[in-house]
Protein backbone atom coordinates (compact mmCIF):
# COMPACT_ATOMS: atom_id res chain seq x y z
CA UNK A 1 0.00 0.00 0.00
CA UNK A 2 1.05 3.37 -0.51
CA UNK A 3 0.57 6.91 0.56
CA UNK A 4 0.36 9.96 -1.46
CA UNK A 5 0.84 13.99 -1.01
CA UNK A 6 0.34 16.39 -3.42
CA UNK A 7 1.04 20.16 -3.24
CA UNK A 8 0.34 22.47 -6.10
CA UNK A 9 2.68 25.83 -6.16
CA UNK A 10 3.28 28.68 -8.70
CA UNK A 11 6.49 28.00 -11.28
CA UNK A 12 8.59 30.47 -9.68
CA UNK A 13 12.07 30.30 -8.07
CA UNK A 14 10.66 31.33 -4.48
CA UNK A 15 8.53 28.40 -4.38
CA UNK A 16 11.73 26.07 -4.95
CA UNK A 17 11.99 25.74 -1.07
CA UNK A 18 8.71 25.46 -0.35
CA UNK A 19 8.76 22.45 -2.37
CA UNK A 20 12.09 20.99 -0.82
CA UNK A 21 10.38 21.73 2.72
CA UNK A 22 7.53 19.51 1.49
CA UNK A 23 9.74 16.66 0.13
CA UNK A 24 11.50 16.70 3.83
CA UNK A 25 7.80 16.74 5.90
CA UNK A 26 6.39 14.20 3.65
CA UNK A 27 9.40 11.71 3.14
CA UNK A 28 11.43 12.34 6.44
CA UNK A 29 11.18 9.32 8.53
CA UNK A 30 9.64 6.67 5.85
CA UNK A 31 11.65 3.84 6.39
CA UNK A 32 14.44 3.75 3.98
CA UNK A 33 14.91 7.67 3.47
CA UNK A 34 17.85 8.53 5.36
CA UNK A 35 19.90 11.75 5.27
CA UNK A 36 21.51 11.03 1.78
CA UNK A 37 18.23 10.08 0.32
CA UNK A 38 16.19 13.27 1.28
CA UNK A 39 19.10 15.10 -0.12
CA UNK A 40 18.67 13.33 -3.40
CA UNK A 41 15.03 13.60 -3.55
CA UNK A 42 15.38 17.47 -3.08
CA UNK A 43 18.06 17.60 -5.27
CA UNK A 44 16.58 16.32 -8.46
CA UNK A 45 12.97 17.96 -7.71
CA UNK A 46 14.90 21.03 -7.21
CA UNK A 47 16.73 20.86 -10.40
CA UNK A 48 13.18 19.65 -12.41
CA UNK A 49 11.73 22.12 -11.08
CA UNK A 50 14.54 24.72 -11.97
CA UNK A 51 14.46 24.00 -15.37
CA UNK A 52 10.40 24.19 -15.53
CA UNK A 53 10.73 27.89 -14.67
CA UNK A 54 13.32 28.18 -16.60
CA UNK A 55 12.79 26.81 -19.75
CA UNK A 56 8.94 25.34 -19.67
CA UNK A 57 7.32 28.74 -18.68
CA UNK A 58 9.45 31.11 -20.38
CA UNK A 59 7.70 33.93 -22.33
CA UNK A 60 4.81 33.91 -20.14
CA UNK A 61 3.23 34.74 -16.68
CA UNK A 62 3.94 31.03 -15.09
CA UNK A 63 1.48 28.63 -14.43
CA UNK A 64 1.56 25.79 -11.76
CA UNK A 65 4.05 22.93 -10.57
CA UNK A 66 2.31 20.23 -9.40
CA UNK A 67 4.27 17.91 -7.19
CA UNK A 68 3.01 14.25 -6.07
CA UNK A 69 5.08 11.54 -3.80
CA UNK A 70 3.74 8.33 -3.45
CA UNK A 71 5.51 6.58 -1.04
CA UNK A 72 5.66 2.64 -0.65
CA UNK A 73 7.67 0.06 1.10
CA UNK A 74 10.50 -0.14 -1.35
CA UNK A 75 10.39 3.38 -3.16
CA UNK A 76 9.48 7.13 -3.35
CA UNK A 77 7.98 7.92 -6.45
CA UNK A 78 7.70 11.34 -7.14
CA UNK A 79 5.18 13.14 -10.28
CA UNK A 80 6.36 16.81 -11.28
CA UNK A 81 3.85 17.99 -13.78
CA UNK A 82 3.73 21.21 -15.04
CA UNK A 83 1.37 22.86 -18.16
CA UNK A 84 4.50 24.93 -20.02
CA UNK A 85 6.21 23.62 -22.93
CA UNK A 86 7.18 20.44 -23.03
CA UNK A 87 10.82 19.71 -22.57
CA UNK A 88 12.57 18.34 -25.90
CA UNK A 89 15.11 15.61 -24.23
CA UNK A 90 16.39 15.06 -27.36
CA UNK A 91 17.50 18.75 -27.82
CA UNK A 92 19.39 19.16 -24.60
CA UNK A 93 23.20 18.22 -24.35
CA UNK A 94 24.38 16.71 -21.44
CA UNK A 95 27.11 18.71 -19.71
CA UNK A 96 30.82 17.41 -20.73
CA UNK A 97 31.78 16.67 -16.39
CA UNK A 98 35.04 15.30 -17.42
CA UNK A 99 36.25 18.75 -18.35
CA UNK A 100 38.22 21.35 -16.34
CA UNK A 101 35.97 23.88 -15.16
CA UNK A 102 37.52 26.77 -16.94
CA UNK A 103 36.29 24.66 -20.12
CA UNK A 104 32.76 23.68 -19.02
CA UNK A 105 29.01 25.35 -19.89
CA UNK A 106 27.58 26.98 -16.97
CA UNK A 107 24.15 24.73 -17.87
CA UNK A 108 23.32 21.10 -18.32
CA UNK A 109 23.69 19.79 -14.71
CA UNK A 110 20.31 20.00 -14.05
CA UNK A 111 19.54 16.91 -15.70
CA UNK A 112 22.79 14.90 -14.84
CA UNK A 113 22.09 15.22 -11.28
CA UNK A 114 18.60 13.73 -12.06
CA UNK A 115 20.23 11.39 -13.84
CA UNK A 116 22.95 10.31 -10.79
CA UNK A 117 20.38 10.68 -8.33
CA UNK A 118 17.14 9.12 -9.59
CA UNK A 119 16.95 5.34 -10.23
CA UNK A 120 14.31 6.10 -13.08
CA UNK A 121 13.33 9.39 -14.89
CA UNK A 122 10.46 9.29 -16.57
CA UNK A 123 8.99 11.80 -18.98
CA UNK A 124 5.80 11.99 -20.97
CA UNK A 125 3.63 14.88 -22.18
CA UNK A 126 -0.01 14.57 -22.55
CA UNK A 127 -2.97 16.29 -22.99
CA UNK A 128 -3.20 16.76 -19.49
CA UNK A 129 0.19 18.66 -19.22
CA UNK A 130 3.46 17.22 -19.06
CA UNK A 131 4.78 14.63 -16.43
CA UNK A 132 7.71 14.24 -15.12
CA UNK A 133 8.27 10.75 -13.01
CA UNK A 134 11.37 10.37 -10.69
CA UNK A 135 11.56 7.09 -9.04
CA UNK A 136 13.82 6.58 -5.85
CA UNK A 137 14.13 2.90 -4.52
CA UNK A 138 15.95 1.53 -1.12
CA UNK B 1 24.54 8.53 -18.69
CA UNK B 2 21.03 8.67 -19.94
CA UNK B 3 20.74 5.03 -19.36
CA UNK B 4 17.49 5.79 -16.52
CA UNK B 5 15.66 8.11 -18.63
CA UNK B 6 12.65 6.91 -20.60
CA UNK B 7 10.65 8.92 -22.82
CA UNK B 8 7.34 7.56 -23.67
CA UNK B 9 8.51 7.24 -27.59
CA UNK B 10 4.75 6.29 -29.23
CA UNK B 11 3.27 9.24 -30.68
CA UNK B 12 0.07 10.73 -28.44
CA UNK B 13 -3.04 9.24 -29.35
CA UNK B 14 -4.95 11.34 -31.29
CA UNK B 15 -8.43 12.12 -32.98
CA UNK B 16 -8.94 9.74 -36.46
CA UNK B 17 -9.30 12.99 -39.13
CA UNK B 18 -12.57 11.97 -39.56
CA UNK B 19 -15.39 14.76 -39.75
CA UNK B 20 -17.62 12.48 -37.99
CA UNK B 21 -17.47 9.22 -35.60
CA UNK B 22 -18.71 5.56 -36.93
CA UNK B 23 -19.89 3.12 -34.47
CA UNK B 24 -16.63 0.83 -35.80
CA UNK B 25 -14.33 4.09 -34.46
CA UNK B 26 -16.48 3.88 -31.63
CA UNK B 27 -15.47 0.42 -30.76
CA UNK B 28 -11.65 0.99 -31.04
CA UNK B 29 -8.95 1.89 -28.89
CA UNK B 30 -11.39 3.75 -26.17
CA UNK B 31 -8.53 5.92 -24.89
CA UNK B 32 -8.71 8.16 -28.21
CA UNK B 33 -10.86 11.24 -27.45
CA UNK B 34 -13.37 11.86 -29.73
CA UNK B 35 -13.79 15.58 -30.85
CA UNK B 36 -17.13 17.58 -30.39
CA UNK B 37 -17.03 18.48 -34.29
CA UNK B 38 -17.24 14.45 -34.83
CA UNK B 39 -20.38 14.57 -32.41
CA UNK B 40 -21.89 17.68 -34.06
CA UNK B 41 -21.70 15.47 -37.21
CA UNK B 42 -24.60 12.96 -36.11
CA UNK B 43 -27.98 13.55 -36.30
CA UNK B 44 -29.82 15.51 -34.54
CA UNK B 45 -31.69 13.14 -31.83
CA UNK B 46 -27.67 11.26 -31.38
CA UNK B 47 -26.17 14.68 -30.30
CA UNK B 48 -29.78 15.21 -28.26
CA UNK B 49 -28.51 11.71 -26.46
CA UNK B 50 -25.01 12.62 -25.96
CA UNK B 51 -25.04 16.35 -24.83
CA UNK B 52 -28.61 15.74 -22.55
CA UNK B 53 -25.80 14.46 -19.48
CA UNK B 54 -24.15 18.20 -19.74
CA UNK B 55 -27.22 19.55 -17.77
CA UNK B 56 -28.04 18.82 -14.15
CA UNK B 57 -31.19 17.02 -13.71
CA UNK B 58 -31.77 18.87 -10.22
CA UNK B 59 -31.94 22.51 -11.39
CA UNK B 60 -34.32 20.98 -15.02
CA UNK B 61 -36.70 19.66 -12.21
CA UNK B 62 -36.62 22.65 -10.24
CA UNK B 63 -37.77 24.96 -12.61
CA UNK B 64 -40.25 22.36 -14.17
CA UNK B 65 -38.51 21.10 -17.12
CA UNK B 66 -38.44 18.04 -18.59
CA UNK B 67 -35.19 16.18 -18.76
CA UNK B 68 -35.95 14.65 -21.29
CA UNK B 69 -38.13 16.27 -23.76
CA UNK B 70 -36.62 19.50 -22.92
CA UNK B 71 -40.04 21.03 -22.44
CA UNK B 72 -41.81 23.20 -19.44
CA UNK B 73 -45.37 22.42 -18.71
CA UNK B 74 -47.02 24.58 -21.63
CA UNK B 75 -44.54 22.81 -23.72
CA UNK B 76 -42.36 25.11 -24.78
CA UNK B 77 -38.57 24.37 -25.62
CA UNK B 78 -36.59 25.39 -22.70
CA UNK B 79 -33.06 23.43 -24.14
CA UNK B 80 -31.26 25.25 -26.88
CA UNK B 81 -28.33 23.04 -28.43
CA UNK B 82 -26.10 24.85 -31.23
CA UNK B 83 -23.84 22.14 -32.63
CA UNK B 84 -24.32 22.53 -36.45
CA UNK B 85 -22.41 19.82 -38.67
CA UNK B 86 -18.95 20.73 -39.41
CA UNK B 87 -18.44 22.94 -36.22
CA UNK B 88 -16.22 22.14 -33.50
CA UNK B 89 -17.74 23.31 -30.33
CA UNK B 90 -21.54 23.35 -28.85
CA UNK B 91 -23.42 25.35 -26.84
CA UNK B 92 -26.07 24.20 -24.46
CA UNK B 93 -28.58 26.57 -22.61
CA UNK B 94 -31.39 26.34 -20.27
CA UNK B 95 -33.80 29.21 -19.79
CA UNK B 96 -36.90 29.10 -17.47
CA UNK B 97 -39.64 31.23 -20.04
CA UNK B 98 -38.25 32.01 -23.36
CA UNK B 99 -39.02 35.83 -22.78
CA UNK B 100 -36.51 36.08 -19.90
CA UNK B 101 -33.02 37.88 -20.78
CA UNK B 102 -30.71 35.15 -18.82
CA UNK B 103 -30.22 32.02 -19.22
CA UNK B 104 -30.31 29.39 -15.98
CA UNK B 105 -27.20 27.83 -17.45
CA UNK B 106 -25.02 28.77 -20.36
CA UNK B 107 -22.22 25.88 -21.63
CA UNK B 108 -20.06 26.80 -24.46
CA UNK B 109 -17.23 24.34 -25.31
CA UNK B 110 -14.72 23.72 -28.01
CA UNK B 111 -11.94 21.38 -29.66
CA UNK B 112 -8.99 22.81 -29.00
CA UNK B 113 -5.73 23.26 -31.49
CA UNK B 114 -4.07 20.62 -28.85
CA UNK B 115 -6.51 18.02 -28.98
CA UNK B 116 -8.10 19.16 -26.16
CA UNK B 117 -11.31 21.23 -25.16
CA UNK B 118 -11.60 24.53 -24.30
CA UNK B 119 -14.51 25.73 -21.81
CA UNK B 120 -15.42 29.17 -23.72
CA UNK B 121 -18.34 30.19 -21.42
CA UNK B 122 -20.23 29.00 -17.97
CA UNK B 123 -23.04 30.90 -17.26
CA UNK B 124 -25.21 29.73 -14.07
CA UNK B 125 -28.29 32.37 -13.26
CA UNK B 126 -30.89 32.39 -10.48
CA UNK B 127 -33.82 33.51 -12.81
CA UNK B 128 -36.05 34.46 -9.31
CA UNK B 129 -32.87 36.58 -8.49
CA UNK B 130 -33.08 40.39 -9.00
CA UNK B 131 -31.75 41.39 -12.19
CA UNK B 132 -28.73 44.05 -11.89
CA UNK B 133 -28.11 45.63 -15.92
CA UNK B 134 -24.27 45.37 -15.93
CA UNK B 135 -24.33 43.85 -19.40
CA UNK B 136 -25.67 46.97 -21.27
CA UNK B 137 -23.88 50.80 -20.37
CA UNK B 138 -26.04 53.48 -20.18
CA UNK B 139 -26.70 53.51 -23.72
CA UNK B 140 -27.85 50.10 -23.94
CA UNK B 141 -24.57 48.99 -25.73
CA UNK B 142 -23.38 45.39 -24.55
CA UNK B 143 -20.67 45.52 -22.12
CA UNK B 144 -19.49 41.91 -22.95
CA UNK B 145 -18.92 41.09 -18.94
CA UNK B 146 -17.48 44.57 -18.41
CA UNK B 147 -14.84 43.58 -20.50
CA UNK B 148 -15.42 46.39 -23.44
CA UNK B 149 -17.76 48.89 -21.57
CA UNK B 150 -19.27 49.21 -18.20
CA UNK B 151 -22.30 50.71 -16.28
CA UNK B 152 -20.86 51.79 -13.33
CA UNK B 153 -24.62 52.53 -11.49
CA UNK B 154 -25.30 49.06 -12.04
CA UNK B 155 -22.02 47.71 -11.07
CA UNK B 156 -22.19 49.58 -7.77
CA UNK B 157 -26.04 48.07 -7.06
CA UNK B 158 -24.95 45.03 -8.17
CA UNK B 159 -21.89 44.87 -5.73
CA UNK B 160 -24.09 46.31 -3.11
CA UNK B 161 -26.21 43.64 -3.49
CA UNK B 162 -23.23 40.83 -3.27
CA UNK B 163 -22.65 40.28 -6.56
CA UNK B 164 -19.62 40.12 -8.27
CA UNK B 165 -18.41 41.85 -11.54
CA UNK B 166 -20.04 40.25 -15.09
CA UNK B 167 -22.64 38.95 -12.93
CA UNK B 168 -26.13 40.20 -13.86
CA UNK B 169 -27.65 37.83 -11.36
CA UNK B 170 -26.94 35.69 -8.29
CA UNK B 171 -25.68 32.47 -9.10
CA UNK B 172 -27.62 29.36 -8.30
CA UNK B 173 -24.78 27.67 -6.44
CA UNK B 174 -24.39 24.85 -8.65
CA UNK B 175 -20.83 25.06 -10.27
CA UNK B 176 -19.82 21.98 -8.51
CA UNK B 177 -22.43 19.82 -9.86
CA UNK B 178 -22.13 21.21 -13.78
CA UNK B 179 -18.64 20.75 -13.28
CA UNK B 180 -18.39 17.53 -12.22
CA UNK B 181 -21.13 16.83 -15.23
CA UNK B 182 -18.55 18.46 -17.50
CA UNK B 183 -16.19 16.28 -16.36
CA UNK B 184 -17.55 12.99 -16.34
CA UNK B 185 -18.96 14.16 -19.86
CA UNK B 186 -15.44 14.59 -21.39
CA UNK B 187 -14.06 11.82 -19.60
CA UNK B 188 -16.70 9.49 -22.01
CA UNK B 189 -15.35 11.01 -24.72
CA UNK B 190 -11.78 10.26 -24.08
CA UNK B 191 -10.55 13.45 -22.71
CA UNK B 192 -7.51 13.74 -19.98
CA UNK B 193 -8.58 17.46 -19.23
CA UNK B 194 -9.88 20.57 -20.56
CA UNK B 195 -9.25 24.60 -20.13
CA UNK B 196 -10.68 27.69 -20.24
CA UNK B 197 -9.53 31.17 -19.30
CA UNK B 198 -11.03 32.90 -16.12
CA UNK B 199 -12.93 36.23 -16.94
CA UNK B 200 -12.61 37.87 -13.13
CA UNK B 201 -10.95 36.99 -9.77
CA UNK B 202 -13.83 35.31 -8.41
CA UNK B 203 -13.81 33.15 -11.50
CA UNK B 204 -10.16 32.03 -11.37
CA UNK B 205 -10.97 31.79 -7.01
CA UNK B 206 -14.02 29.32 -8.10
CA UNK B 207 -11.93 27.41 -10.65
CA UNK B 208 -9.43 26.98 -7.76
CA UNK B 209 -12.16 25.62 -5.62
CA UNK B 210 -13.07 23.37 -7.99
CA UNK B 211 -9.69 21.82 -9.00
CA UNK B 212 -8.29 23.44 -11.47
CA UNK B 213 -4.62 24.31 -11.77
CA UNK B 214 -3.19 27.23 -13.66
CA UNK B 215 -1.04 27.01 -17.41
CA UNK B 216 -0.60 30.78 -17.30
CA UNK B 217 -1.33 33.10 -14.47
CA UNK B 218 -0.63 31.21 -11.02
CA UNK B 219 2.23 33.80 -10.31
CA UNK B 220 -0.01 36.84 -11.19
CA UNK B 221 -2.81 35.25 -8.90
CA UNK B 222 -0.02 35.27 -5.96
CA UNK B 223 1.27 38.53 -6.47
CA UNK B 224 -2.43 39.86 -6.18
CA UNK B 225 -2.42 38.16 -3.01
CA UNK B 226 0.78 39.57 -2.09
CA UNK B 227 -0.33 42.87 -3.12
CA UNK B 228 -3.71 43.17 -1.10
CA UNK B 229 -1.91 42.42 2.05
CA UNK B 230 -1.35 45.63 4.30
CA UNK B 231 1.91 47.23 2.92
CA UNK B 232 0.85 45.92 -0.22
CA UNK B 233 0.24 48.20 -3.23
CA UNK B 234 -2.89 46.99 -3.96
CA UNK B 235 -4.08 47.30 -0.32
CA UNK B 236 -2.44 51.44 -0.86
CA UNK B 237 -4.66 51.86 -3.98
CA UNK B 238 -7.74 50.82 -2.18
CA UNK B 239 -8.08 54.44 -1.40
CA UNK B 240 -11.93 55.13 -1.39
CA UNK B 241 -11.68 56.86 -4.78
CA UNK B 242 -14.17 55.23 -6.21
CA UNK B 243 -16.93 52.56 -4.99
CA UNK B 244 -14.96 49.95 -6.16
CA UNK B 245 -11.82 50.40 -3.73
CA UNK B 246 -12.91 51.05 -0.33
CA UNK B 247 -10.06 50.31 2.17
CA UNK B 248 -11.66 47.06 3.27
CA UNK B 249 -12.56 45.09 -0.24
CA UNK B 250 -8.84 43.11 0.04
CA UNK B 251 -10.29 41.18 2.80
CA UNK B 252 -13.03 39.09 0.92
CA UNK B 253 -12.69 37.51 -2.95
CA UNK B 254 -15.22 39.81 -4.07
CA UNK B 255 -14.03 42.74 -2.83
CA UNK B 256 -10.63 42.27 -4.20
CA UNK B 257 -12.28 41.10 -7.88
CA UNK B 258 -14.53 44.48 -8.08
CA UNK B 259 -11.70 46.76 -7.42
CA UNK B 260 -9.81 44.31 -10.18
CA UNK B 261 -12.52 45.33 -12.46
CA UNK B 262 -12.09 49.48 -11.49
CA UNK B 263 -8.91 48.59 -12.80
CA UNK B 264 -7.02 49.02 -9.78
CA UNK B 265 -3.42 46.42 -10.83
CA UNK B 266 -2.37 49.89 -12.82
CA UNK B 267 -0.80 49.97 -9.67
CA UNK B 268 1.43 46.87 -10.18
CA UNK B 269 1.86 47.44 -13.59
CA UNK B 270 -0.33 44.60 -14.73
CA UNK B 271 -3.55 43.76 -15.96
CA UNK B 272 -6.10 41.26 -15.83
CA UNK B 273 -5.17 39.05 -19.09
CA UNK B 274 -3.81 35.99 -20.24
CA UNK B 275 -5.01 33.63 -17.56
CA UNK B 276 -5.51 30.14 -18.46
CA UNK B 277 -6.37 27.27 -16.32
CA UNK B 278 -6.71 23.63 -16.51
CA UNK B 279 -8.26 20.87 -14.67
CA UNK B 280 -7.06 17.11 -14.93
CA UNK B 281 -9.98 15.04 -15.11
CA UNK B 282 -10.46 13.03 -11.94
CA UNK B 283 -8.06 15.50 -9.95
CA UNK B 284 -7.94 18.16 -7.83
CA UNK B 285 -4.71 20.41 -8.46
CA UNK B 286 -5.53 22.04 -4.26
CA UNK B 287 -4.14 25.20 -5.61
CA UNK B 288 -5.05 28.31 -2.83
CA UNK B 289 -4.04 31.62 -4.04
CA UNK B 290 -6.04 32.98 -1.30
CA UNK B 291 -5.64 31.01 1.75
CA UNK B 292 -8.82 31.04 3.89
CA UNK B 293 -10.22 33.55 1.64
CA UNK B 294 -13.80 34.71 2.71
CA UNK B 295 -16.17 35.26 -0.46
Amino acid sequence: MSIRHQITRAAEYQSLATLRDFIEATCKGHPGVDDQVLYDLKLAVDEACTNIITHGYAGMNPGSIILEIDLSPQKITMTVTDFGHAFEPCETPMPNVEAGLEDRDTGGFGLYFIYQTMDEVDYECTEDGNHLTLVKRF
Amino acid sequence: MFRSLRVKQQPLKIVPDSPSISAEQLSRDASIPITLRQINSLPENAKRRIYRPLLPLGILVQFGIDPITWKGPNGDQHIRLKAGPEKNGVCIAARKASDDPDDILFLELADNAMNGIDLNLIVINDPESPRFSTDQDEQGLPTLFGTARRNLGEEERAMQAGLAPAQTRASLRASRQVFELLETFLATLGHRAYFLEPLTYVSAWVFEQRGFAYVRGHKLMDDIHAEFQPGGRLNSALDGSTPFRQPNQWRTVRGRAWAIQDGILDAIDTHWDGLRMVKQIGRHAGVETFPEAKY
